[in-house]
């Protein structure tokens, strides 16, 4: 009974307009917050951060990166072995690079005879097989040092669809003589009868 | 009381700029990534490296060794078993098995009428001769000076495994390659 005559009688005056002020301030303090409104990007930033991570975990992983291109067609294979990390051979249809370094040029999948010992019927590349005795070389040389690296004369070579028998023939040699004589044919993982 | 708690209030992390950074970074990550799986066959070559590295012949058979070698010419492909042509019936001075009509790509990707290898008729063979040998799992293959890598990997291909059904069968999976056919 007390306290209902205490509330009552604490009622100011200006009660209304202490009401209207408050709810001014309040819409004041709403719009404020409007304006400042930031949206949440924490699961965003949770799927990204994954997508990152399992993005350079594949990029980083790659031992043969091979980008198509028209003057290199690589054909299609049913063979599901993963590619190595050794030297690579690549055969365009201008141009023999050996790890991303150019080494001689090719004109309708045919080495210039002066390139070859033994002229046009030569199987030796010169200059092919002086890259890879270096190649060869500083992998030994990798082994030496690290135990956990072995030099096992394998070569990965990635050769272009057109790319003839003879040329490969003459590669092949050549990088046997370098002490290659293993090969990892690299081709587009599919099925070539399915276009 | 009430301004401490105000402060207590959990503040956001500002990350736009890492948020930049990975929006960035995974653009550039998706473009370079490989759109193409690439796989590998494993060939051998006959031992023409210096001695060091040679290796002595894994299998020492007490019969003739069967040495299958499928020799890509213009014409088809020839089967050689124990030194031996395996004849085409209807035509025994050709090749194995002789090209059929059918469709090739062009240079330009379009779909031409062309002669093509028998890859049914060719698997048909190394299934029957796998039957015969079931141990063997060594394949010579050789080619004409021009023919095209293409052609090598698919011969390659269609002698390593078959279907038969569901079931993968082994058939030749180890490819030596030698000197082209002169």
């Amino acid at each position: 009974m007390s306290e209902d005559k205490k509330t009552f009688e604490y009622i100011p005056d200006d009660y209304e307009e202490q009401m209207l002020k408050r709810r001014q301030k309040a819409r004041m303090k709403n719009e404020r917050d409007d304006e400042s409104f930031e949206l949440n990007i924490s699961s965003l930033m949770d799927i990204l951060t994954i997508m990152l991570v399992f993005l350079l975990k594949s990029y980083a992983t790659d031992p043969v990166n091979i980008i198509p291109s028209s003057e290199l067609e690589i054909p299609r294979t049913t063979s599901h072995i993963s590619p190595a990390a050794t030297v690579s051979i690549t055969v365009a249809k201008s141009s023999i690079v050996v790890d991303n370094q150019p080494v001689l040029i090719v004109k309708d999948g045919k080495v210039d005879a002066s390139q070859k010992r033994g002229g046009e019927d030569g199987y030796f590349i010169v200059p092919l097989n002086k890259v890879l005795v270096a190649a060869a070389e500083k992998k030994r040389k990798l082994a030496a040092y690290n135990p956990t690296v072995k030099f096992e004369g394998i070569a990965t070579l990635v050769m272009d669809k057109e790319t003839p028998y003879r040329l490969l023939t003459e590669i092949m040699y050549t990088a046997g003589q370098a002490e290659f004589n293993k090969f990892k044919f690299a081709a587009i993982a599919g099925d070539p009868s399915k276009g | 009381m009430a301004k401490k708690r105000k402060k207590e209030a959990p503040r956001e992390l500002n990350m736009k700029a890492a948020m930049n950074l990975i929006l960035i970074l995974i653009p550039l990550l998706l473009t370079s990534m490989e759109a193409v799986k690439i796989a590998v066959i494993n060939v051998a070559t006959p031992q023409i490296g210096p001695a060091s590295v040679a290796q002595k012949p894994q299998d020492t058979p007490d019969e003739k060794p069967l040495k299958l070698t499928l020799a890509l010419t213009d014409r088809g492909i020839t089967v050689f078993a124990k030194d031996q042509v395996i004849e085409n019936k209807d035509d025994p001075l050709g090749p194995t098995i002789p090209k059929i009509d059918g469709e090739e790509e062009d240079a330009n990707g379009k779909m031409v009428e062309a002669r093509v290898y028998d890859y049914d008729k060719l698997k048909e063979i190394l299934v029957d001769i796998k039957s015969q040998h079931q141990a063997e799992e060594n394949v010579i293959i050789s080619a004409e000076p021009n023919i095209k890598y293409e052609y090598i990997i698919r011969i390659m291909d269609i002698s390593r495994d078959t279907k038969e059904g569901k079931k993968k069968k082994t058939l030749f999976p180890n490819v030596v390659l030698s000197a082209g056919v002169a």
